[in-house]
């Protein structure tokens, strides 16, 4: 299968064996035809896909007079975390995955006009902070539970995040 | 109106107040832990946040989890359902310091009825009849003495600070006072660090009849008639009703008209049930009210037409009562099965996944559930698998479609309490109208467990 060197997945990512910018299009194919699971194979590749939440319609139901059928709309927070998750568990195995304790809004820097706390390929102690997740007015630092080189950032800035939301891919130091 | 309403809940109960938002056209949240992640309530929101791992504590109990999602989502109401946050006055206060809109009574009024030694005085003061009992704590044995003359035997001594049934002694006779009043102090300071009892009337063989009220922000109440709800197993209910068999159209007036004088007094608001016991010779006596929607309104919907839910919501949102609710009758009889995962014999839960899942229909049919074929459930939470409610003309009508409900509502995989129901449907006491609340206590004992 054939990788490609920039992929629009995570800036310059590479993972073998698995193309993510294919993996990436495929869910915009799935979220844009409401679809909930998507299967396929081709040249010893099998891909199976399936998203967390379904939405029956989506954006603002409608008043008992108009029935609306149910219509595919853009992805709403949740779908998006389905979206983000999916791209977690494509990951490979060897990648530890940071994934969010509370409900709130993912910020990558400490302030709106400072750096980020990390950026992909930093290398990180365990402890240390990555991220701030803010809920109900109260800045909570999440810590890299691991020591080792950031690959891939999930969340995006300024964002809402759920429990369990994917945050950061880690490779663990002392592996390649 | 409201913009959106997050529904802090899950099951069944979610799945309602969804219904009723769908209706009023108000876009919906689901909050759900990761042992919910292909629940209906999750599937059928327009929204959905994962607020935390399966235990209740760390999700559906975690108040800053459940505010945080109310946030990123931008709700401008939250709907607690029952149980859960429903009654906790502390998240109603988040709420209202958030600008959420919380959907029941105030936080004042959730914690007058929660401490229940206030609601009954409080209840008692605008006066509704409560069960004869000291005032307050029952401090010697000479006070213990003069409560008892004044209320007579048989009567209960329980512990102030506590529950569940430690610190608790029945005396039926002079001789067993003192000795009963000392070892329930005993107890209950053991248990619960603190010494102090009350003294209550004993009813015997009561009946457990409660009124449903509905009230507005702009002091109007109303009630919509009671249920009986004597038939529970270890204080649980199982089977709930409206009209009482015994409750005739007098009571329900006066005690009726009682209760909404009394809670226009204090000042409630959204829903809401009044809780009695009846003794033997038809006096009721308040035992406390629970400030949320029931888990058996279907029963109170089916007989007034009433949309309780959708009266919650736009109660909050601010309608007047004439609006939100308008008018009413009482027509016919209904039953609710509580219909639980555990064996029908000992009870023991049975939670795993469902493999066959098949809901009766049919005139007079109504059954509220939130599980499927192939739906697993929880070993995290409550039981409850469905509520299978039958209406009929009359409460002849109603068993009759019950037994033809319950008969057609297949569910295998997981052990369901539905032979339970079939058993009680069929007593001869039932089906007359004889019984009180030590009925199903006694049924299920005769069967060894």
């Amino acid at each position: 299968m054939a990788k490609k060197s920039k992929s629009a997945a995570g800036a310059g990512t590479e993972v073998r064996g698995v193309d993510l910018a294919e993996v990436e299009r495929l869910l915009a194919f799935m979220q844009q035809h409401g679809l909930e699971e998507f299967e396929y194979e081709r040249a010893g590749v099998h891909i199976r896909l399936k998203r967390a939440f379904a939405h029956a319609g989506g954006a603002a139901p409608a008043r008992p007079a108009e029935l609306a059928a149910p219509v595919a709309h853009p992805p709403v927070p949740s779908a998006a975390g389905g979206g983000r998750e999916h791209a977690a568990e494509a990951a490979p195995s060897d990648v530890h995955v940071i994934k969010s304790p509370i409900v709130g809004t993912f910020y990558t820097a400490p302030s709106p006009n400072a750096d980020p706390f990390v950026t992909v390929g930093a290398k990180v102690a365990a402890g240390q902070v990555l991220c701030i997740i803010e809920a109900m007015k109260l800045m909570n630092e999440i810590e890299s539970d691991v020591a080792g080189e950031v690959v891939r950032i999930f969340a995006e800035n300024a964002k809402p995040v759920e429990y369990g939301e994917a945050l950061f891919g880690i490779r663990p130091q002392g592996k390649k | 109106m409201f913009r959106k309403i997050l529904i802090a809940n899950r099951g069944e109960i979610a799945l309602r107040v969804l219904a009723a938002c769908k209706e009023l056209g108000i876009p919906t949240v689901a909050v759900y832990s990761e042992a919910d992640r292909n629940a209906l309530h999750v599937r059928f929101a327009d929204e959905a946040i994962c607020i935390g791992p399966p235990r209740s504590s760390e999700s559906y109990l975690n108040i800053p989890q459940v505010i945080s999602a109310a946030e990123i989502a931008n709700v401008d109401a939250i709907h607690p359902g029952y149980g859960f946050l429903s009654e906790n006055a502390n998240f109603a206060e988040v709420c209202e310091a958030s600008h959420i809109t919380f959907i029941g009574p105030s936080p004042a009024m959730i914690r007058m009825m929660g401490e229940k030694d206030r609601a009954r005085a409080e209840m008692a003061a605008a006066g509704l009849p409560v069960i004869p009992g000291s005032d307050g704590v029952v401090p010697d044995e000479d006070a213990a003495r003069d409560v008892a003359a004044e209320i007579g035997l048989p009567l209960m001594i329980k512990a102030a600070e506590g529950g569940g049934g430690r610190g608790m002694r029945m005396v039926r006779t002079k001789r067993e006072l003192l000795p009963a009043f000392h070892t329930a102090r005993a107890e209950a300071e053991q248990a619960f660090g603190s010494p102090n009892v009350y003294m209550e009337k004993l009813i015997e063989r009561p009946r457990h009849i409660e009124f449903q009220v509905l009230g507005d922000k702009h002091g109007n109440v109303i009630h919509l008639g009671e249920r009986e709800c004597s038939l529970q197993r270890r204080h649980q209910k199982v089977l709930e009703e409206s009209p009482s068999p015994v409750v005739d159209a007098e009571t329900r007036e006066r005690i009726g008209k009682q209760v909404v004088d009394a809670l226009r007094k204090v000042g409630y608001s959204n829903a809401g049930t009044v809780e009695f016991l009846r003794d033997a010779s038809g006096k009721l006596y308040f035992i406390e009210m629970n400030a949320r929607i029931q888990v058996e309104h279907p029963v109170t919907e089916m007989v007034t037409q009433v949309d309780l839910v959708k009266a919650q919501i736009r109660i909050a949102a601010g309608e007047r009562l004439e609006d939100a609710v308008g008018t009413f009758e009482r027509h016919g009889h209904a039953i609710e099965c509580r219909i639980n995962a555990e064996d029908p014999e000992t009870f023991v839960p049975s939670p795993g996944r469902i493999t066959a899942f098949r809901v009766p229909g049919g005139p007079g049919i109504r059954v509220d559930t939130a599980l499927y074929a192939d739906a697993v459930v929880p070993p995290f939470y409550d039981s409850l698998v469905a509520k299978l409610v039958a209406h009929g003309r009359d409460r002849a009508e109603a068993i009759a479609r019950m037994h033809g409900a319950l008969d057609g509502f297949v569910v295998e995989g997981i052990k369901t309490t539905i032979p339970l129901h079939k058993r009680i449907l069929v007593e001869p006491d039932f089906i007359a109208g004889k019984f009180d609340t030590h009925f199903l206590d006694h049924l299920t004992a005769s069967r060894g467990k």
